[in-house]
C-alpha cells in the first residue's frame, strides 16, 4: 500500500509540471496582453508604462525562459505578485480561499448528507411511490440551471419572505460572537443551497442505481437467508459496494471546493476564488491565473489520489491488485 | 486626462427577458425628448442642489460595479476608484455641473504670458487628516510620480506629456513648466494630491497608502473588504462644507440583477440601469413605490470605426455610403426607446467641441448606392455582392462579447448592407482579444463606445495622422492633411470663439470624410431612491463634477429599511 502511494506520488510531479506547461502555454498562446484588460482601459499613455510593466515582469523575455523562471519560483513556493494590484498573488487568493472552503464545503457535505440517505431508501425498493417521486423531484432539480434557482430562492426568501438575506457574507454591522456566526450562516445559506442540489440529485441517483442493483446481488439475498433484517442487508451489504463509485466521484467533486462558483459568487456578491480568477482572466493577470490554475490541478490530483487509496482500502480487490 | 473605453460586458443578461426590449410605454420617468437631429449645446439637466432643506445624518450606500484595484489617486484607472476617491481626496481645481473648473485644493491658478509655466497657489487650510498641512511639497511629489516613466500614472499622463519641470516656490505655491502650450492644458490641474510623508522610503506601486489612502477630502477611508465593500467616514478635519452623510459605504456588486434588487431592498441607494432593466423598472410597481429613475445625457456615445487603410475603406465615398446605410433614426427610436441623440461627429452633442449647425448625414440607400458605384463597387460578376478589381465588398464587423448595444447597432447595419450588395460578417470577440485587434489596428470594422470622464474635446490623439495605431488610439489611422492642420491649429489656439471655428471646420470635414459610423448619443439611466436628495446631473454624469455627489442627502426614512 505504501509503495502504491509513493508511487502515485511520484508520478504526481511530471503531471504537474505537463499541466503547467499547458496552462502556460494556453495562456500566452491566446489573444489579449495584460493590462489591456478592465472594462475602463486608459489605452493613451499607458504605452511606456505598460512597457515598463512587461520589462520589470520578465514579459519581453523567450517564453521558454519565462516559464523557467516561473517554474523557479514556484518551486520555492513563491506565486509571485498580480500585475494588477502589485501584491502578492499568495495574499489575494488567501483573502478568497476561505469565502470558498466555506461556501463549497458546507455545499458538499450537505449533498453527501442528504444524496447518501435517499439514495439508500430509494434504491432499496425500486419501482416504490418514493423512488418514483424522489427520482422525479432529483431529476428536475439536476436539469435546473443554478442561476435560475438563485434569482428564484433570493425572490422567495430574501424579497418575499425576508427569511434570509439576499447577497454578502455577512451583515453591514455584523454582531460578534455567536450572534455574528448566525449571520453569516444566514448569509451562506441561499449560496450553499444553490450549489448543493444539482451534486445532490446526482450522488442520489448515483447511490440509489447501485444500491438497486445490489440488493438483487447473491450476496445480499445470501445475508437476507442467514436472517439479516431488510435493513441490515441494505446499510451492511447493498450500500457498501454501492459506495464504490460514490468514493471515486467524491474525488472528482473534492477540487470543487477551490474552483469556486462563477455564476453563484457573481450573484451573491460572494468574494471567492470563482471571482478571482474571473477577474484575472479578463484582466490577463498571468500570476493569479497561473496559481490558481495550478491549485485547482494540485487539488484535482490529491483527490484523485485520496479516492484511490479509499477505494484501495475498502475494496480487497484493487488493493491487491495495486500492491501486486 | 481622457478616457476611452469600449463597452464590455458590464450588462451580463442573467434573464433572457429582462434583456429583450419590449414596446411598453413608459410612465413617470423624466425622459429627455428625443431629438432627430442635434439640439443645441444645452445644460438641460437636472439641477436639484437647491431644493429642500439639507439633513445632516445616515448612510449613503452607492454601488461599485467592480473590485478597485487600488486607491492611490495616481494610479487610479477606473471608474470604481475614481468614484471612492472622490470622497477622500480634493483634486486642485474640479469641474462643475457646467464643465467650468472650480477651485479646490487650490486656490489660484496663473498661466504665463507664453501659456508655458503655470503658478499654482494651495489653500492655507488644506490639511491631511493627520493633521499635516497640504503643501506644495506634495504637489512635487504628485507631479514627479506622474510623469515617471515607470509609474502607470494613466489617467493623468497625456496632459503632463510636454512637462518639462515643477518646482515649490514656497510652502504653499509651486510653478509647472510645459515645452509647448496646449489649449486645453489647465484641465491638467483637476489633479489629486498624495502625502509625500506617508509615502517616504516605500515602493509607490506597493505602498500599503494604496489600500488605505489619507485623506484631505470631506471623507475618510475606514476599511476596504475585498470584492465586498469600501467604507468611508465624515472627515471632521476637512476645512470646507461638511458632507451630509455620516458615513458613505460602497458595495461591491458586479452583477446587474442583484443590483436592482438591492436597490429595492433599500440596500442600495443608486444604481446605473442598463436598457433591459430600465424597462423592467418602469413597469415594477414595487420601484415606482421606492425609487425614481433619471435619464440625462452625458458624453458618451457610440460608433463604428472603419479602418480607413483598408481597401474597403480608403475612399471617403465607400465610407460616407457606410454611415448613410446605417438607419439611426430607427435605432433611437427601436433601441433607445427615444432616448438617443444622433451625432455627426466624435463628439457627444453636449461636448464644447460639436457644431450644432453640422447636421449628420442622412440615412439614404439610394444616394449610398450612387457613392458606392462611384468608388468603382459594382457587381461585375453578378453574384449579388459588389466587387472591385477582383475583391468582393465584403468584411468583418468586430464587436465585443457582452457589448449588447453594439451588436444590435451592428446587426442593423449589416441588413442593410447586404441590400446593396456589401457583406458585413459579424464577429464577436472576448473583451481583451478585441482591444488587442482594435489597438494593432488588426480590423476592417469595429463597434465601439465612447466614455468621457472629462469634457476635454481635444480630437488630436484619436483623429490625427500621426497617431495612428498601432502606436497612437487613431485606431482606423484616419489621415487627412486637411483635418490634421486643423487639430494641429485647435490645440494651441487659446481664444475659446477662435477654437469653436476652428474646431466647427473639422466637425463638417469629419462628417463628410466619415471616418468611423458616428452613431448616437445615448441617455445614461441612474435609478435612486426617492429619499436621496440634492441631485445635479451634468454632461459627465453624476459623479465626475464638483460638489456632484457630495452634495446629496437623505431624507429620514420613514419605512422600514431591512
Amino acid at each position: 500500500m505504501t509503495a502504491y502511494i509513493l508511487r502515485r506520488l511520484f508520478w504526481a510531479v511530471p503531471t504537474l509540471f505537463g499541466i503547467s506547461v499547458i496552462v502556460f502555454l494556453l495562456l500566452h498562446l491566446a489573444p489579449g496582453s495584460p493590462g489591456a484588460g478592465g472594462a475602463d482601459s486608459l489605452r493613451r499613455a499607458s504605452g511606456r508604462a505598460a512597457e515598463e510593466m512587461r520589462r520589470q515582469y520578465g514579459l519581453d523575455r523567450p517564453l521558454p525562459e519565462q516559464f523557467a523562471a516561473w517554474i523557479g519560483r514556484v518551486a520555492r513556493l513563491d506565486l509571485g505578485e498580480s500585475f494588477a494590484d502589485h501584491r502578492p498573488v499568495s495574499e489575494r487568493i488567501l483573502e478568497a480561499l476561505p469565502h470558498t472552503l466555506a461556501l463549497n464545503g458546507l455545499a458538499l457535505f450537505f449533498a453527501l448528507a442528504l444524496a447518501i440517505p435517499l439514495g439508500v431508501v430509494a434504491g432499496g425498493s425500486p419501482e416504490s411511490a418514493f423512488d418514483r417521486a424522489s427520482g422525479a423531484v432529483l431529476f428536475a432539480m439536476y436539469s435546473m440551471p443554478t442561476f435560475w434557482a438563485a434569482l428564484l430562492l433570493q425572490t422567495l426568501f430574501a424579497v418575499r419572505l425576508r427569511w434570509l438575506p439576499l447577497y454578502g457574507t455577512a451583515a453591514d454591522a455584523a454582531p460578534a460572537g455567536l450572534a455574528g456566526l448566525g449571520d453569516r450562516l444566514a448569509h451562506l445559506a441561499l449560496p450553499v443551497a444553490c450549489l448543493t442540489y444539482g451534486t445532490l440529485a446526482f450522488v442520489a441517483r448515483l447511490v440509489r442505481s447501485g444500491v438497486a442493483e445490489a440488493r438483487t446481488a447473491d450476496y445480499v439475498i445470501a445475508a437476507r437467508a442467514r436472517g439479516a433484517s431488510r435493513g441490515q442487508a441494505l446499510w451492511r451489504h447493498a450500500f457498501r459496494n454501492a459506495l464504490l463509485p460514490v468514493i471515486t466521484l467524491f474525488g472528482l467533486l473534492l477540487p470543487a471546493l477551490l474552483s469556486g462558483s462563477v455564476i453563484i459568487e457573481r450573484i451573491f456578491a460572494w468574494p471567492g476564488l470563482g471571482r478571482l480568477y474571473l477577474d484575472s482572466i479578463l484582466a490577463r493577470d498571468y500570476p493569479v491565473i497561473l496559481a490558481l490554475s495550478l491549485l485547482s490541478a494540485v487539488v484535482t490530483l490529491a483527490a484523485t489520489l485520496l479516492s484511490d487509496i479509499a477505494v484501495a482500502a475498502v475494496d480487497p480487490r484493487v488493493r491487491d491488485g495495486a500492491a501486486g | 486626462m481622457k478616457r476611452a473605453f469600449w463597452s464590455a460586458g458590464l450588462a451580463l443578461c442573467l434573464l433572457g427577458a429582462a434583456c429583450r426590449a419590449k414596446p411598453e410605454p413608459e410612465a413617470a420617468v423624466r425622459t429627455p425628448s428625443p431629438t432627430a437631429r442635434p439640439a443645441l449645446p444645452a445644460l438641460g439637466f437636472i439641477d436639484e442642489s437647491s431644493q429642500g432643506t439639507p439633513v445632516d445624518g445616515g448612510v449613503l450606500r452607492r454601488r461599485l460595479f467592480g473590485e478597485p484595484t487600488t486607491l492611490n489617486a495616481v494610479l487610479q484607472s477606473s471608474a470604481p476608484e475614481a468614484q471612492v476617491l472622490q470622497y477622500v481626496q480634493r483634486n486642485l481645481f474640479d469641474f462643475d455641473a457646467r464643465l467650468e473648473l472650480v477651485p479646490g485644493l487650490a486656490e489660484a491658478l496663473e498661466a504665463s504670458p507664453d501659456g508655458l509655466s503655470y503658478t499654482i497657489t494651495l489653500r492655507a487650510d488644506a490639511v491631511w487628516e493627520d493633521g499635516r498641512p497640504v503643501t506644495s511639497a506634495d504637489a512635487v511629489f504628485t507631479i514627479r510620480k506622474i510623469v515617471d516613466p515607470k509609474i502607470p500614472a494613466n489617467v493623468f499622463k497625456p496632459v503632463f506629456e510636454e512637462f518639462e519641470s515643477v518646482e515649490a516656490l514656497d510652502g504653499r505655491r509651486f510653478q509647472v513648466r510645459f515645452s509647448r502650450p496646449y489649449a486645453f492644458r489647465s484641465m491638467a490641474f483637476v489633479l489629486p494630491l498624495l502625502p509625500e510623508h506617508r509615502f517616504a522610503g516605500q515602493n509607490f506601486l506597493k505602498s500599503k497608502q494604496n489600500r488605505a489612502p489619507l485623506a484631505n477630502g470631506p471623507y475618510r477611508f475606514i476599511s476596504w473588504k475585498t470584492q465586498e465593500s469600501v467604507e468611508l467616514e465624515r472627515n471632521e478635519k476637512y476645512p470646507g462644507p461638511r458632507g451630509h452623510f455620516d458615513r458613505i459605504v460602497f458595495r461591491i456588486v458586479s452583477d446587474n440583477t442583484t443590483a436592482y434588487r438591492l436597490l429595492l431592498e433599500g440596500e442600495l441607494d443608486e444604481d446605473q440601469l442598463d436598457s433591459g432593466l430600465k424597462d423592467r423598472a418602469v413597469r415594477d410597481p414595487a420601484f415606482a413605490a421606492c425609487c425614481r429613475l433619471l435619464e440625462f445625457y452625458n458624453l458618451d456615445y457610440n460608433y463604428v470605426v472603419l479602418n480607413n487603410r483598408s481597401p474597403f475603406f480608403a475612399d471617403p465615398r465607400a465610407r460616407r455610403a457606410v454611415t448613410m446605410l446605417l438607419d439611426r433614426a430607427s435605432i433611437v427610436r427601436g433601441l433607445y426607446k427615444g432616448s438617443a441623440r444622433i451625432i455627426s461627429g466624435p463628439w457627444a452633442p453636449d461636448s464644447p467641441a460639436y457644431e450644432a449647425r453640422v447636421p449628420p448625414l442622412p440615412f439614404d440607400p439610394a444616394a449610398a448606392t450612387r457613392l458606392l458605384d462611384e468608388a468603382g463597387w459594382k457587381d461585375t460578376d453578378g453574384d449579388g455582392v459588389r466587387d472591385r478589381d477582383g475583391r468582393p465588398f465584403a468584411f468583418d464587423l468586430l464587436v465585443s462579447a457582452g457589448s449588447e448595444i453594439g451588436r444590435q447597432i451592428d446587426e442593423m447595419l449589416s441588413a442593410e448592407l447586404a441590400r446593396v450588395g456589401v457583406t458585413a460578417r459579424i464577429r464577436t470577440l472576448e473583451w481583451a482579444a478585441f482591444v488587442e485587434k482594435i489597438d494593432a489596428g488588426d480590423f476592417e470594422a469595429a463597434s465601439l463606445a465612447w466614455s468621457a470622464v472629462d469634457p476635454n474635446p481635444d480630437p488630436y490623439f484619436y483623429w490625427h495622422s500621426s497617431q495612428c495605431s498601432p502606436n497612437g488610439l487613431n485606431n482606423g489611422c484616419y489621415a487627412s492633411p486637411e483635418a490634421d492642420g486643423l487639430m494641429e491649429t485647435a490645440r494651441l489656439e487659446t481664444d475659446p470663439g477662435r477654437r469653436k471655428e476652428v474646431l466647427a471646420r473639422l466637425h463638417r470635414l469629419l462628417r463628410d470624410d466619415a471616418p468611423a459610423v458616428f452613431v448616437v448619443n445615448a441617455a445614461q439611466k441612474v435609478a435612486l431612491r426617492r429619499r436621496i436628495r440634492g441631485l445635479t446631473t451634468s454632461p459627465l454624469g453624476l459623479y465626475g463634477i464638483w460638489p456632484g455627489p457630495l452634495a446629496w442627502w437623505a431624507e429620514p426614512e420613514t419605512g422600514k429599511a431591512p
